[in-house]
């Protein structure tokens, strides 16, 4: 049995990394719940922002809290072409096709982050790395504390944005009934390319904070991806409080897991999580289904 | 000439301009090894491994509608099977087969892959097939990374990151043209269940569920038809490319890349359509090596630029193109099994 103090550690540690899983998953849920898309690609824009971020940093000792909003405002305009040039296309012609073009994307995107940056493992070693605040007897390692009240901020802001704002409002209306919307005069196809663009955007942020914890290479898109699945399933489509919640679940069940089972194991227990949960409660654990439209 | 029969039988071997092409084919294929160099043998080979991929694939994905992306775990699984069978010593495994003849070896390898894989399905299927659309697409990629992930860490058994060598038993040549012979059988078999009731109930399925089943099809029992004879035939493929390369590594013989490479076949020859993957196969194969020749790294990213594209302007592949354009000549009834017309699931 490993000492008590060593579990509070890891308990700790996993909360604090389930604040940027959930930012990592809250752009994939916005964007399943409203436009009825899984973005195979999540993981690899996630890779971008990460790499945007690490690039930054290498070039001009930019750290990475700056860095994530040049990501987020990359990746927004990434988003919004993405949907303009190509989903647009393709989301009325059934669920095959959405599904193939974003899988070609991610290929895209892992290619050509392989031709820029190489296939070597990168990260932005902030100065504050080493240091940590001890609270009793466990340690607050500061990357971590500070990307994870980093993290909580932006799903607040999130959550205000579609909440308060008059875009947020209509991509609401928009995710519980798109031709009521549309009959009010909201300009759907707008709010669809506004929300993928938001959607990646916070899968940029979610890579620029990671970038400062855990080493980055080209091929992490496919791991992410599944990770930020994992935590829209445990907390439910489209919910804001569930991405949370399900992001801080994955984050100590990782954590907990790899201290038991070994560190070759994180990945396969986030996974097998996802599975069983995919399995036995589609809707999520604290979902209430929302527009997953199956 | 447009009797019943003949009408029935279009496709592989619709009509005789078809057969005798398919025949001058697969007789060029079969003289690759005796004719040319074994670089280019292994090359033409590699082509015979995405056509068969892209078969089995378009059986679940192109007919019954199923989008998996986890086709790799059952191309590794085939190709580990078939690893542990004929070099049991390198994974700590008692010796199973009785080192009769060589050929024996080889088919016995062959078939456990394949077998393996089919069980796999057969297991995980009706998990999997709690899953619709999108969450079965991601489910599956799920259950693929699971695997992969599992083997990579059981050194012992997969030889970890480097993988191991595996004892061939019949030759590089031998190998080659077994392949060819499986791809033929394969396009065969897939035609024989597309063209009989279980493929007619895929199809239904491919297009409503909902309506399919309130017609009588049990939806369940067809996917998972569709899903073990596809994963059978990854499971072979994987196997035959096993014994052929006598190398086998968690790290890339279970690689999501061969999903991507199957997908890509798949989708430049038509999805849904028969000869789609053969042809996607040889185009991919054209397009990659001539690619990596002139464009190098960029290579894989102009083969994602091109699903994207096919996708969006061409959706039914350049088999759909080519028949709509020259072989439909006596009849329009040659409308290839569609999957655009399926209409997105009500209530979204």
């Amino acid at each position: 049995m490993p000492p008590t103090e060593l579990v509070l550690q890891i308990l700790v540690n996993g909360l604090l990394l389930g604040g940027i899983y959930a930012v990592a998953a809250l752009g994939l849920s916005l964007v399943f719940g409203i436009m009825d898309i899984v973005n195979l690609a999540h993981g690899h824009m996630l890779m971008l922002g990460a790499y945007v971020a690490i690039l930054l940093f290498a070039a001009a000792g930019i750290t990475p809290l700056i860095g994530m909003f040049v990501a987020m405002a990359l990746l927004f305009v990434l988003g919004m072409a993405i949907q303009v040039l190509v989903l647009d296309r393709v989301v009325d012609e059934g669920i095959e096709q959405p599904i193939i073009v974003l899988f070609g994307l991610a290929l895209v995107l892992q290619s050509l982050g392989r031709i820029v940056l190489g296939s070597d493992a990168r990260s932005a070693e902030v100065g504050i790395s080493g240091q940590s605040l001890e609270i009793g007897p466990v340690l607050f390692s500061f990357p971590r504390t500070v990307t994870f009240v980093v993290s909580v901020a932006l799903i607040l802001a999130t959550w205000a944005f579609l909440r308060y704002t008059t875009t947020g409002r209509a991509i609401r209306a928009t995710a519980q009934n798109r031709d009521a919307a549309r009959y009010m005069g909201i300009d759907t196809d707008r709010i669809y390319v506004i929300t993928l663009g938001i959607g990646t955007a916070l899968a940029g942020a979610a890579g620029a904070l990671l970038s400062m914890l855990f080493p980055i290479t080209p091929f992490v898109g496919w791991s992410y991806l599944l990770k930020a699945f994992a935590v829209v399933v445990l907390g439910g489509v489209g919910s804001i409080a569930g991405t949370l919640v399900g992001g801080l679940v994955l984050g100590v069940s990782e954590n907990l897991g790899t201290l038991y089972l070994g560190g070759g194991f994180r990945d396969i227990i986030s996974f097998t999580i996802f599975l069983l949960v995919l399995v036995v409660r589609p809707q999520g654990l604290f979902g209430t289904g929302g527009g997953d439209g199956e | 000439m447009m009797d019943r029969f003949g009408a029935a039988a279009e496709g592989i071997a619709g009509d005789r301009r078809r057969l005798a092409l398919a025949a001058v084919g697969v007789a060029l294929l079969a003289i690759v090894p005796f004719t040319t160099t074994a670089y280019i043998t292994e090359i033409v080979f590699t082509g015979l491994v995405f056509a068969m991929l892209g078969i089995s694939w378009n059986v679940l994905a192109g007919y019954a509608g199923q989008v998996s992306l986890g086709h790799a775990a059952f191309f590794g699984t085939g190709a580990f099977v078939s690893a542990w069978l004929t070099t049991p010593s390198r994974a700590g495994l008692p010796e199973l087969i009785p080192l009769g003849s060589p050929a024996a070896v080889a088919i016995v390898s062959l078939l456990g892959g394949a077998l393996a894989a089919g069980l796999l399905a057969l297991a995980t299927g009706p998990i999997m097939f709690r899953l619709t659309g999108h969450y079965f697409a991601i489910g599956t990629l799920a259950l693929a990374a699971i695997i992969q992930l599992v083997l990579l860490d059981q050194r012992r058994f997969s030889g970890g990151s480097t993988g191991y060598y595996i004892n061939g038993s019949i030759g590089a040549d031998a190998m080659y043209l077994l392949a060819l012979v499986v791809t033929v059988g394969m396009l065969v078999a897939a035609y024989l269940v597309i063209e009989s009731r279980w493929g007619l109930a895929m199809r239904a399925i491919h297009g409503d569920e909902g309506a399919a089943s309130s017609l009588g099809v049990n939806p369940l029992r067809y996917k998972m038809y569709a899903f073990v004879i596809s994963s059978l035939m990854a499971g072979l493929t994987g196997a035959i490319y096993a014994q052929f390369t006598l190398y086998v590594n968690p790290e890339s013989t279970l690689d999501v890349v061969w999903m991507i490479d199957t997908l890509v076949v798949v989708i430049l020859g038509g999805m849904g359509t028969m000869l789609g993957p053969v042809i996607g196969a040889g185009l991919f194969l054209a397009l990659d090596t001539g690619l990596r020749a002139v464009a190098g790294g960029l290579a894989t990213t102009i083969e994602g630029l091109l699903i994207i594209l096919f996708i969006v302007f061409v959706p039914s592949g350049l088999y759909g193109l080519v028949e709509r354009r020259y072989l439909s000549d006596d009849e329009e009834t040659e409308t290839p099994p569609s999957d655009v017309e399926e209409s997105r699931s009500e209530g979204a």
